[in-house]
């Protein structure tokens, strides 16, 4: 029993002693009047004292827009699935939503983590206990949101009058394709495939999401819409009723084929299937909140109008 | 001296005891007989507190057990289960031990006392060879003097023994029922219990010719009443015992004249 | 059998203190035992960091030491408790989730992550709270079920706990279902992923853990007793049904506020009692104690296991202790054919 307590005793102390152990480490010097002062996604504060030089991107699109702004060389980390543009993937991987190594992002010495609204609140805490100035990327809701964040990654990185010129483009390009299909009065109907891999009941895109806004946008029908949120299945037999004039195959980045497609049970019955209009589609251009949804609503526009764009 | 006075036992509304009274004085081996039903094993629960009684009252020298704690009613009664599904992996002195819990503190500690003692119900049950063995090795019989042997360790002046003859050995069976009266007639001396004085015994038996060789008194239950309570000749009596058994019973003589046989009639 | 009391209890501290200097010393990034020590030098003398010591100070003071607190705590609490309740239900598949905790804090914790959460104190600590909660309460349920007037009937208990785990675990599927977009991370906590860094966690922790595993681990004798039964128990003196309370209630508790913050982590209740039993036989008493250190050098391994076998990615250490559950387990059987060690 006095063994049990001494040892009780020593757990006791040894974790006061690595909690008092614990006070931060004090800043090496002190601060200078800085420069950048940012409100991020969060509604937390952002300090940094100048552009930042070393950033870890920990979000495929937030990657793709800092590349965009002209600030690829100053990545220095990124997650596993940031693959565009291919430059970035010689960037070392430091993990993905399962888990990050928050280890190896403090030994690439950053002084910007740059995270999306993928992320949970927890990792921006993890991070900022661990030293790290993090700044939360907000997802945006419209074409029209998405140009500020290309500005706010501008001045965070020091490029913002790239991001402003890339914005301005982007925005015209939209204008572009807004105007061509703006006398289309007949709107097809579109299925966009996100998950086939139960038949029966795929996965599909709902009003709130990018593709759906893209979709809206490209005037075209989301045939999703019928589920109320986000994300969800759909039976066969409601996508049956619906018979969309396209399907595009969202999944076929996972090596989903047309072809596969046709021999599915039930899905030969589909116009789309039978007229030839089943379609695969990138569907990183328009999952990832950046510079590409404009790729992706130009790609729309034209598979579903014939519409060439510029 | 124990006292059971106008003891009644329900299950929910069905009793199984009905008006039981019956005294137990120390240093008296008391058989419990009756056909399966009777309510034998209530009686032990009941005595043992772990059924309350609906109403009656028990009573050890003037004390009210159902007023007393679960501790203080295990200082009074022990009790020797029939030794089933017993932990296969403690060691029989372990489990011996365990008889001093009503005296330990909350860890369980042994003093040196409390170790003798152990040691000294495990000589009287011949189980000190079988000290170290674990429980999933030993026989039936062996398992069955070792529960003897924590009621002993247990030091109280009440023991019920619950059919411990069942599922064992002729011989065990004997070498059981010698080691009780042995038990009562010259008590272990509980170290630190103070007095040592001799315990009295109700035991829960089937055979009733073991009952006729070993009780000083019978109680016969029948359907939760008490038909007989009263030495071994006035209670194994052919009429009451075919009544009770529903089958004809014959009582003889043993050769040596001392007991009665309780034999069943051909028809 | 003398002699043997004071050696399995030092085997199992020195493991302890082997696992806690893994889990130290090895990560994802690896520092030298120069630099690491040059760190620990300049902290307990209260000199400043120099920046070319900042990356290594970061790491282990701020990310490695209290995640191996807290992993500890963990560990030593699952394993407490579990050996705990396979001694109260009498049975050697018991853990410590038997009657609900892991699927109460499961869906407690479903239910926080599908709702968005200010970036506040609040919000940070939405999770787990949620997942304390969700257990306290199922366990409440559990135990409201089961109960007969006053006492609380081993057999009630089982069917009340399978019962309610399965509806529990029911809502916590259907949640996941309709909320797609934080599946991910809900599964990560669902197989025990430790989400939290920093010191919050080992804190808010600590006073369950002390409460909870200082009560247990004075229940050693009173499980030995129990392993005879609810009447031989009560029969030799043992206040049953208030003992039976009084583990639940703090098993309960305990378990609850360690798998707030490091998720289900499943196995280590059910397999370290089972391989210290063969150390230290059937004893409750030896058992309990054994089971604090060796519960957290089991989970301190894994986690380590879960940090470096697939870096950079940091696999949830519920799948470490899965995985290695079942070739331990099957080892355990095999040995215990040849004896009857279970009780």
């Amino acid at each position: 029993m006095k063994r049990v307590r001494v040892f009780l005793l020593f757990v006791l102390l040894l974790t006061l002693l690595l909690a008092g152990c614990a006070q931060p480490a004090a800043p090496a010097a002190t601060p200078t009047p800085s420069p950048l002062v940012m409100t991020d996604g969060l509604g937390r504060t952002v300090t940094l004292a100048g552009p930042a030089q070393r950033v870890v991107s920990l979000a495929p699109s937030n990657t793709e827009i800092l590349f965009a702004v002209g600030a690829g060389g100053q990545v220095v980390g990124r997650d596993n699935f940031s693959n565009y543009p291919p430059e970035a993937q010689e960037l070392p991987a430091l993990g993905d939503l399962s888990g990050f190594s928050t280890e190896q992002i403090v030994a690439l010495k950053p002084d910007l983590v740059l995270l999306a609204e993928i992320h949970p609140p927890e990792l921006v805490k993890t991070l900022e206990d661990a030293g790290l100035t993090v700044y939360y990327l907000k997802n945006p809701l419209t074409l029209e949101e998405m140009y500020p964040m290309l500005i706010t990654v501008g001045e965070l990185t020091g490029h913002k009058t790239e991001a402003e010129a890339l914005a301005n483009q982007l925005s015209v390009r939209v204008a572009a394709v807004q105007q061509e299909v703006a006398e289309i009065e007949d709107r097809p109907t579109v299925f966009y495939e996100i998950d086939g891999s139960d038949p029966s009941k795929p996965w599909t895109a709902g009003s709130g999401t990018f593709i759906d806004t893209l979709l809206e946008m490209a005037k075209a029908e989301n045939v999703g819409r019928a589920l109320g949120s986000q994300y969800g299945q759909m039976s066969i037999e409601a996508l049956l009723e619906a018979d969309p004039d396209f399907i595009l195959l969202g999944d076929s980045n996972y090596g989903v084929t047309p072809e596969q497609v046709t021999e599915r049970a039930g899905w030969d019955e589909l116009t789309a299937v039978k007229e030839g209009r089943v379609l695969p589609f990138n569907d990183d251009l328009v999952s990832r909140p950046g510079p590409r949804l404009v790729d992706g609503l130009e790609e729309l526009a034209r598979i579903l109008h014939a519409v060439t764009v510029p | 001296m124990l006292e059971v006075s106008h003891l009644t036992v329900a299950y929910g509304t069905k009793p199984v005891l009905k008006d039981i009274s019956f005294q137990l004085a120390d240093g008296e081996i008391l058989a419990v007989i009756g056909p399966n039903g009777a309510g034998k094993s209530t009686l032990v629960r009941a005595l043992s507190g772990i059924v309350p009684p609906q109403s009656g009252t028990i009573h050890y020298n003037g004390r009210d057990l159902c007023s007393l704690s679960v501790q203080e009613r295990a200082r009074l009664i022990a009790v020797v289960p029939q030794a089933r599904s017993l932990p296969a992996g403690f060691t029989a002195r372990q489990v011996v031990s365990l008889g001093r819990t009503p005296y330990l503190n909350w860890f369980g500690q042994l003093s040196p006392a409390d170790e003798q003692l152990v040691q000294e119900a495990m000589r009287r049950t011949d189980t000190e060879h079988l000290a170290d063995r674990l429980v999933g090795e030993l026989s039936g019989g062996e398992l069955q003097r070792l529960l003897l042997a924590r009621a002993l360790v247990q030091a109280t002046p009440v023991m019920l023994l619950d059919e411990p003859t069942t599922h064992l050995d002729l011989q065990y069976q004997i070498g059981l029922l010698n080691r009780v009266v042995e038990v009562v007639r010259q008590p272990i001396s509980p170290n630190g219990n103070g007095k040592a004085h001799a315990p009295a015994a109700l035991v829960v038996l089937h055979d009733l010719n073991l009952v006729a060789r070993y009780a000083d008194r019978v109680l016969l239950l029948v359907e939760g009443c008490l038909r007989a309570c009263g030495t071994v000749n006035e209670v194994l009596k052919p009429a009451q015992l075919s009544e009770a058994f529903g089958l004809p019973l014959e009582v003889m003589r043993s050769p040596n004249g001392k007991y009665p046989l309780v034999v069943p009639l051909m028809a | 059998m003398k002699g043997r009391t004071v050696h399995p209890f030092w085997i199992a501290f020195a493991a302890l203190l082997a696992a806690l200097l893994l889990s130290v010393l090895v990560g994802s990034v690896s520092l030298s035992l120069a630099d690491m020590a040059r760190v620990l030098a300049a902290r307990l003398s209260g000199a400043e960091i120099g920046p070319d010591l900042r990356v290594a100070d970061t790491i282990l003071f701020s990310l490695r030491l209290p995640r191996t607190a807290l992993v500890a705590l963990t560990g030593s609490a699952l394993a407490v408790c579990g050996a705990s309740y396979q001694g109260l239900f009498r049975n050697p598949l018991a853990d410590p989730y038997l009657i609900g905790v892991a699927s109460g804090a499961g869906l407690g914790a479903v239910i926080a992550l599908s709702l968005r959460w200010r970036y506040d104190v609040l919000g940070l600590l939405a999770v787990p709270l949620a997942s304390f909660g969700g257990a306290v309460l199922t366990v409440l349920l559990v135990v409201l079920l089961a109960r007969v007037g006053r006492s609380l009937p081993v057999t009630h208990l089982l069917l009340a706990g399978v019962a309610v785990n399965s509806f529990t675990g029911a809502l916590t599927s259907f949640l996941l279902l309709r909320s797609t977009g934080e599946l991910r991370r809900a599964i990560a906590w669902l197989m025990g992923g430790s989400a939290m860094g920093g010191w919050q966690p080992v804190l808010a922790v600590l006073p369950y853990w002390l409460i909870g595993l200082g009560i247990l681990m004075t229940m050693g004798h009173a499980l030995n007793v129990m392993q005879f039964g609810d009447e031989q128990a009560q029969q030799l003196g043992l206040p049953v049904e208030v003992t039976r309370w009084v583990i639940i209630a703090v098993s309960s508790l305990a378990t609850a506020a360690a798998v707030s913050f490091t998720g289900i982590i499943g196995f280590v209740g059910l397999i370290v009692p089972h391989l210290l039993r063969l150390l230290t036989g059937s004893d409750y008493r030896r058992l309990l104690v054994l089971s604090l250190p060796g519960g957290a050098a089991f989970l301190l391994a894994a986690d380590v296991l879960a940090r470096v076998v697939m870096t950079p990615q940091e696999l949830p250490v519920g799948i470490i202790t899965a995985l290695a559950g079942a070739p331990f387990f099957i080892w355990i059987l095999r040995r215990s054919r040849t004896l009857p060690y279970w009780s």
